[in-house]
């Protein structure tokens, strides 16, 4: 601390302002505490500003238009032209209202704002330096404090993110003009759904992956269907390499990977996109003025009230551990402000769900049937392919399936994976069906909108009892 | 037909009540409103009338056992046809007519409630639990499938633990003793580990037979020496060292059941004992407190009372120095409201009371009580003090009102009565200030320069510091000295 300073006190600090950051802030401002934010860069963190956010802005603007550009089934023929800089402000106004809209939520739940970055200097005060020469820095003490740093790309030795020629998944969402030729390191979700926005507005897409097929930790059947759909969409597929180096070109660059056996192959590119996982941010902290000390891969172990080994200290979102999803950091941040508050909160939920906004969509809940296995259960699976749902045909979109999986002898639902359209959205209702302890009886016996994608839903369920009407049972 | 009788909510929302003392047995002719059994709640002992006329058919809590209410304490053979049972509450029948059904059911389900770290509850059942300090694992569901309802979850948490019984694995406690030996894993003691054998036959001297009959050892069981003839051979020491062993087996299995010494007696936490305790517990650490001490000169109060007690006497009041001490306290209420207050935490408001009911502590065989006398500054000397020997007699005898105990705005405790000069009375939460009083004793004064002996009581004001500054207690005790040292004033209260 620097001498004659006076710190700032406050009952709760949080560093960080994403989903969990921001949840935390506004949720311990309800409860009456005070409470100070730390943000470094942009309220409302990765998920707002160069996350989901974006992403899926950019997702559906480009469905528009790939969807017009391909209804010629459907008897429309329309040839869209794209302004990217239009639809990338477009995607800027979007976010803009929303991380506004993250501010004047936290102001108006009293939470103090401060633009920093935030270092530990002892158990109870962080320093916080201000961006900026001359900007100065100051010291805030506290009782309560709540670690939601996140994470940043990865990046791989010899592709440094360059913002011109090697690009992070954040520069890809900044891009303004369409690159010809895309060459995407990972096939992992962020890879995929970030070659499908590419391909759609006409890049020549191709992935190189270091492992034997797309979207790993993804059941086999339903990572097929989003490749298949990618391939359908002209993208291009290299399993078993690894980026190795890229050399500048007069016209773009050269990506140059190896295979195990040491045999390289080469790829031409105006630019790529490493997506190949995220690391959390925990070593910008000085945690050891704290006593804390993340584990090998940089995140911080918290028990299921997101406290760290040090009582006073919290940790939410990515930095605390995998997955990483906003909708998770958001639950963590929730408790963390009710557990310093003395509310008898902590982390219970069964499931967290998941989604992929590939084409189709993927979203995942709960056990998988092996899963299920694994945990003892005797696993009843039930599946609807969208093929059979009236509505999934009228919109042109009928790649994909609902799958349920619950307990045989007492009939819980334990899991669901959809893949196909609006599959983020459909996974929702798998996911209060596993909270509240539903069986496959409740999901077939409640009466579902026809014709609604979501009746994909119950006819599973039903078919998981042998029941499905629409289509054959198993 | 049979009635059940329910334990029913004997006060204000308790949850559970000891059975003192069953007044019937099994075959007991009843009448309606007949007392049939003592039940203590926290506050008062009370008596349970029965609801019918019949004969007691079964008694099914025993004498000092905690019966949570609702649950059935004792049927009755009552006239009418053989019928199911008809109960006392008729509002819970449907669940309970239920229950061993669904118990069942879940019980078979038990062990899939928690697989793979899983409860099959709601988010809102789950908070419940943790609200109430359940673990929900080892609850059993009574929902569909097994699953865990908020209802499950109060109930578990009403000390209806049948739940997390039913869901433990039972203990095995049969397990098949190793044949060849007596080692006993229960003490875990170095000398209970011996070999045990079990021959036919075994050569030993007469003086080691004696011995082996006296120390109750078979001697087929005692391991051989050696070999003589081809037979196996024992020495005393042998039958001795087994017996010591046996010995030890068996005092490290008692302790190990018994855990405790012998000399211990263990006494429940319970009823009025541990409604002080809770409470006593709660004021503390609740209030922080501050005892201001002082010492005031009765000895106009010692004549004033001397002369005034024949005169009460013959209107049959017992007249002690507690009402004058009251009416003192009363005037310096007025004085300093604040005094006479209490702080509603959820509202974060003081609130000033415009009653003047003082409690006084009461040690009773059961634990220490506070009957309050109601309105003290409404009423007479006269009255006040009948009213409070009433009280006072009521709390001793314990058939004291919950009603009587209720309601106080300021508590003063007699510690003097017993023995003592100073103390640390906790307040009667959430009053916010408690006088305790000294023994009054002739002690050695210096007054006008001389030293003459005068009657002196000491006094132990605890305030909660959180309302009261101690400014305030000094000038409270200085208005209640004055009264007391100058009693002609209370004339003018």
């Amino acid at each position: 601390m620097v001498v004659g300073d006076i710190a700032t006190g406050t009952d709760v600090l949080v560093i960080g302002a994403g989903p969990g950051g921001y949840v935390a802030a506004i949720r311990a401002g309800q409860l009456d505490l005070d409470v100070t934010i730390v943000e470094k860069d942009a309220y409302g963190g990765t998920c707002l500003n160069y996350g989901c956010i974006p992403s899926k802005a950019l997702i559906s603007a480009t469905d528009v238009a790939h969807n017009a550009a391909n209804a010629e089934d459907m008897g429309i023929h329309a040839d869209p032209a794209v302004d990217m800089q239009g639809m990338v402000a477009w995607k800027d106004g979007v976010v803009n209202q929303l991380t506004g809209g993250v501010e004047k939520l936290m102001k108006a739940n009293g939470v103090n704002l401060m633009q920093g970055t935030a270092e530990f200097a002892g158990e109870n005060t962080v320093r916080v330096a201000h961006g900026g020469e001359g900007q100065g820095s100051e010291s805030i003490e506290f009782d309560s404090c709540i670690i939601a740093t996140g994470s940043r790309p990865f990046q791989i030795p010899g592709f440094e993110f360059d913002g011109e020629h090697v690009l992070s998944s954040r520069d890809a969402l900044a891009l303004d003009e369409i690159p010809e030729k895309l060459v995407v390191v990972g096939a992992g979700y962020i890879g995929m759904e970030l070659s499908t926005v590419f391909a759609k507005l006409g890049t020549e897409v191709t992935i190189v992956e270091m492992l034997d097929d797309a979207l790993p930790g993804y059941e086999p059947d339903v990572a097929r269907v989003v490749k298949k759909k990618a391939e359908e969409l002209g993208i291009e597929f290299h399993f078993g390499e690894a980026a190795k180096e890229w050399r500048k070109e007069a016209d773009g660059m050269t990506v140059v990977t190896e295979n195990k056996d040491g045999e390289t192959s080469e790829f031409k590119a105006d630019k790529t996109l490493v997506a190949v996982g995220r690391q959390p941010v925990s070593d910008t902290l000085n945690l050891e003025a704290v006593g804390l000390e993340p584990d090998e891969k940089g995140f911080l172990q918290t028990d299921d009230q997101c406290r760290t080994d040090v009582g006073h200290i919290y940790a939410i979102g990515d930095v605390a551990g995998e997955p990483m999803l906003a909708h998770k950091a958001s639950k963590e941040g929730h408790v963390a402000a009710e557990v310093i508050a003395g509310e008898p909160s902590t982390l219970d939920y069964q499931a967290i769900p998941a989604a992929v906004f590939t084409d189709p969509e993927i979203g995942t809940v709960g056990m998988t049937q092996d899963e299920a296995k694994d945990a003892g259960f005797e696993p009843a699976v039930g599946k609807f392919p969208f093929m059979a749902s009236g509505r999934a045909l009228s919109t042109g979109h009928s790649d994909g399936f609902v799958r349920v999986v619950a307990d045989e002898e007492s009939g819980f639902i334990l899991g669901g994976q959809i893949v196909g359209a609006e599959a983020s959205e459909l996974i929702a209702e798998l996911a209060l069906a596993i909270e509240m302890g539903a069986t496959i009886e409740d999901l077939t016996a409640t009466i579902h909108t026809h014709p609604t994608l979501a009746e994909a839903v119950m006819e599973a369920a039903a078919n998981a009892r042998g029941e499905a009407i629409h289509t054959l049972n198993r | 037909m049979v009635f059940e009788f329910k334990l029913p909510d004997v006060g204000e929302g308790l949850t559970e009540a000891e059975i003192v003392s069953w007044l019937v047995s099994e075959g007991d002719t009843v009448t309606e409103d007949m007392p049939v059994a003592e039940a203590e709640t926290d506050k008062a002992v009370v008596e349970i009338p029965s609801p019918v006329n019949g004969t007691v058919r079964e008694i099914l809590a025993e004498a000092g056992e905690m019966v949570p209410v609702g649950n059935v304490i004792i049927t009755f053979n009552v006239e009418g046809e053989d019928e199911p049972p008809v109960e006392a509450e008729t509002e819970t029948e449907e669940a309970e007519a239920e229950e061993p059904v669904e118990a069942e059911k879940a019980a078979s389900n038990g062990e899939s409630s928690a697989k793979g770290g899983r409860v099959f509850a709601a988010p809102s059942a789950r908070r419940l639990a943790r609200e109430l300090g359940v673990d929900i694992t080892t609850v059993v569901g009574s929902g569909p499938s097994g699953r865990v309802t908020d209802q499950d979850v109060r109930t578990a948490a009403e000390g209806g633990d049948d739940g997390a019984q039913a869901a433990e694995p039972e203990p095995e406690v049969e397990s098949e003793p190793a044949p060849e030996t007596t080692e006993s894993t229960a003490g875990g003691s170095q000398a209970v580990s011996m070999q045990k054998v079990d021959r036919e036959k075994t050569l030993a001297a007469p003086a080691t037979r004696t011995l082996a009959k006296e120390l109750d050892v078979d001697l087929n069981a005692v391991p051989e020496v050696e070999k003589r003839e081809g037979q196996s051979f024992v020495t005393p020491e042998a039958v001795r060292e087994y017996a010591e062993a046996q010995t030890a087996a068996k005092e490290a299995d008692v302790a190990a059941i018994a855990e405790t010494s012998k000399e211990d007696e263990r006494v429940p936490y319970r009823g009025i004992r541990r409604t002080i305790g809770k409470q006593m517990e709660r004021s503390k650490y609740t209030a922080p407190h501050v005892t201001h001490h002082d010492e005031i000169d009765v000895t106009d109060l010692v004549a004033m009372r001397a002369d005034l007690k024949e005169e009460a006497e013959s209107r049959g009041v017992k007249l002690s120095y507690m009402p004058f001490v009251m009416k003192a306290i009363v005037a310096g209420l007025k004085e300093f409201p604040y005094m006479n207050s209490m702080l509603d935490e959820e509202a974060e408001e003081i609130v000033l009371k415009k009653d003047y009911n003082i409690g006084v502590a009461v040690a009773t065989d059961a634990g220490l009580m506070v009957p309050v006398v109601k309105g003290v500054d409404q009423k007479g000397m006269l009255q006040v003090s009948q009213e409070m020997n009433d009280l006072v007699e009521k709390a001793r005898d314990r058939s004291i009102a919950r009603s009587d105990m209720q309601g106080g705005t300021f508590t003063i405790t007699n510690f003097g009565a017993i023995g003592g000069e100073y103390a640390t009375p906790i307040i009667n939460f959430p009053e916010v200030a408690i006088l305790g009083l000294g023994a009054i004793k002739e002690k050695p004064r210096v007054v006008d320069g001389d030293v003459v002996p005068r009657h002196i009581m000491t006094i132990s004001l605890s305030i909660d510091h959180r309302i009261i500054d101690g400014a305030v207690a000094a000038q409270f005790a200085n208005t209640v000295k004055n009264y007391l040292e100058n009693p002609a004033l209370l004339l003018l209260e």
